[in-house]
């Protein structure tokens, strides 16, 4: 059992991690649609393989080109001229993204027009592309590094216009993916200063969660249904709103009451100390922001590795993917109230079954539905006044 | 006809607890019940901690609309009185599975005691935790089981997650059982039938609805309670001293005992 509970505790964990970090994800969304970091992130890496870092050559003509131009509303202004933009930098109307055959494309155009031609006057003696005069027409650019670049891509292209075009490509994706790796690290930190807020928010403290489900066999195998139903589902999509629904039915000890501190404190029973109101929570807390930094497609990942090691501990689960069962079928309590007729291995030692033969459990009577009344909303309340008279507990 | 679970209240007493039995508990019951194998708790989750000692008991009687009473055999009041309501079967258990048994309502006695379920009502006043301990230790030590065959409803109840009551550790829950079984626990505390004399008052009896009071000594309670002083200790004046006993942190058992003498007129 003690391999399975704390396999079941990490799952449980690790379903809360994905919950988290989908809520922290969700948010990041939405201040990305606001502020379009994204858009000032690839402004910025476009500005800096053209070698034009305040934004009035290349790569202003190369975002008024009609072809990009169409991508975004309103005109190019270029962003600051910082060595890496700001966390949350504004991308105002810029496009998120320039597919590369686009960007291939439109350079390749401004080559062949050169550098000085607009848009408007692009009609007037429009030359013919053709390899030679595109190699022509970049010989006179000013941008020496961009000249070199575009005539490597031409003279390596040994005279296929195509394969010029996707030299150009290949050059701007080893670009993007710089840009790319900008908006990652940047994303992870916007996403661990979101993952704080929401923990503490939510008073999600990880050591409080672990020991919860330690000690809550019930609970614990709530979590892990839920978290094996979200393994199941391929599309590994949960929304906001299902994330933050299943993480309120999940019953686990998170939230603020009335009482901030109590709620705050590791044990609500245990008297204040440097530990229990102020470090554990606070490392607790740490720890999901920290979790949640990783996002959700990690922890799925590792939710399924989980499963996989669980299922070969516990190979009555295997089974599962064959005879399509119920997640909600208690293996483990099916062990439990079967025991092995007279030592046979593998199931739970029944402390009492080795004393004497228990009288067998009446059968349920035909017609006896077993009903359930506990639970029941008290209609008429009994008043201490109503109570019977009461005896013993005295010497 | 009185059913099979008479002798409860006498094991209960004899385990050193507060006992009251509901008139006519005798011959209430679904039927007689099947063998008695085990214990399942449970806890009311009536909403309100300060609605009194056992304010679900009458709906443990005469149950509800669409499901008539006795709902289960024990209640567990705040202060630790076990309540008997019922000497036969009770509906309480429903569908579920504990040791090979899955007719609850058949083969277990069913005990609701008295708590929220709510984290208003966390932890469990301690005496009453201690009587339901020490009730489901008397109980199965009566019927010759184990503290195995003790088990939560949320433990019973099928499907998994059906029933979340009661709302502490069934574990722990029954390793203190365990302990009581083997003797390893301390004798349970009783209240004194006498308080003992102090420089300013005389020796007092303890007073207690039931008992034969002596009248001056239940007037200077009530006149102390601001109730009509007529010596007689009924429920109205048990109600008053329970009243006193929780605005006062003490266990509201409505027994004026040492304690409460000390609080009510020291």
């Amino acid at each position: 059992m003690f391999g399975s509970n704390i396999l079941e505790i990490a799952i449980g964990i690790i379903f809360v991690f994905i919950l988290v970090s989908t809520i922290c994800t969700a948010i990041r969304e939405g201040i990305e649609a606001k502020l379009k970091t994204r858009a000032a992130y690839l402004e910025q890496g476009i500005r800096q393989l053209l070698h034009d870092t305040d934004g009035t050559g290349l790569a202003k003509a190369l975002y008024e080109h009609p072809l990009i131009y169409g991508l975004f509303n309103g005109g190019y202004t270029a962003g600051k001229q910082n060595k890496s933009p700001d966390l949350l930098a504004k991308g105002s109307n810029l496009p998120s993204y320039i597919p590369s055959k686009t960007f291939a494309a439109a350079l390749m155009d401004i080559a062949a027009q050169g550098v000085t031609t607009n848009a408007t006057d692009a009609t007037t003696g429009a030359p013919v592309i053709t390899l030679d005069a595109i190699r022509k027409n970049v010989t006179e650019m000013q941008n020496p590094e961009i000249r070199r670049v575009l005539l490597y891509a031409i003279d390596t292209a040994k005279g296929d216009l195509n394969k010029a075009q996707a030299n150009i490509e290949d050059w701007y994706n080893s670009g993007m993916d710089r840009v790319s790796g900008w908006y990652k690290r940047s994303t992870q930190w916007v996403i661990l200063w979101i993952a704080l807020v929401v923990t503490i928010a939510l008073n999600v403290n990880t050591i409080k969660i672990v020991k919860y489900l330690a000690k809550n066999d019930t609970q614990r195998k709530m979590l892990v249904a839920s978290a094996e139903a979200a393994a199941k589902d391929t599309s590994k999509q949960i929304g906001y709103q299902a994330a933050q629904t299943q993480l309120d039915a999940q019953n686990l000890p998170i939230g603020w009451d009335n009482d901030c501190l109590t709620s705050a404190k590791m044990d609500p029973a245990a008297p204040n100390s440097f530990w229990n109101t102020f470090m554990g929570p606070l490392l607790g807390w740490l720890i999901t922001a920290f979790a949640a930094t990783l996002g959700a497609p990690f922890w799925f990942d590792m939710l399924n590795k989980v499963m996989v090691v669980r299922s070969t501990i516990k190979p009555n689960e295997k089974s599962g993917e064959g005879a399509p069962k119920d997640s909600q079928t208690p293996q483990v309590i099916t062990i439990n109230t079967n025991p092995p007729p007279t030592g046979g291995g593998g199931g739970i030692t029944d402390a009492t079954a080795d004393q004497n033969p228990p009288p067998p459990p009446d059968p349920p009577a035909p017609g006896d539905t077993e009903p359930d009344g506990c639970g029941v909303t008290s209609t008429d309340l009994t008043g201490d006044q109503g109570l019977p008279e009461s005896k013993g507990g005295m010497i | 006809m009185a059913f099979s679970l008479t002798w409860l209240p006498d094991v209960l007493v004899n385990a050193g607890l507060k006992v009251a039995e509901s008139p006519g508990w005798e011959t209430r019951g679904h039927g007689d019940m099947g063998n008695v194998l085990g214990v399942l708790c449970h806890h009311t989750a009536t909403p309100g901690k300060n609605s009194g000692n056992m304010p679900t008991l009458n709906t443990l009687i005469t149950g509800r609309p669409d499901l008539p009473g006795p709902l289960s055999q024990l209640g567990l009041g705040r202060d630790g009185t076990y309540y008997i309501v019922a000497a036969g079967k009770c509906y309480h258990a429903g569908a579920g599975l504990w040791r090979g048994i899955t007719s609850g309502n058949s083969n277990l006695i069913g005990i609701e005691a008295e708590n929220t379920g709510g984290r208003d009502d966390s932890p469990w006043p301690a005496v009453q935790m201690d009587a339901y301990h020490r009730g489901v230790a008397a109980i199965l030590q009566h019927i010759g089981k184990s503290a195995d065959f003790c088990a939560g409803h949320k433990e019973y109840a099928l499907p998994v997650g059906r029933k979340s009551d009661p709302d502490f550790d069934m574990d722990v829950f029954r390793a203190a059982v365990t302990d009581i079984l083997n003797g390893a626990a301390p004798a349970p505390v009783l209240i004194p039938v006498v308080t003992p004399a102090t420089p300013t008052q005389p020796a007092r009896a303890t007073l207690r609805r039931g008992l034969p009071n002596d009248p001056a000594l239940v007037k200077i309670v009530q006149t102390k309670l601001g109730l009509t002083a007529d010596g007689d200790f009924g429920p109205n004046t048990e109600a008053a001293v329970r009243a006193f006993q929780s605005q006062h942190g003490a266990v509201p058992d409505g027994i004026v005992g040492p304690q409460t003498w000390l609080m009510i007129d020291p």
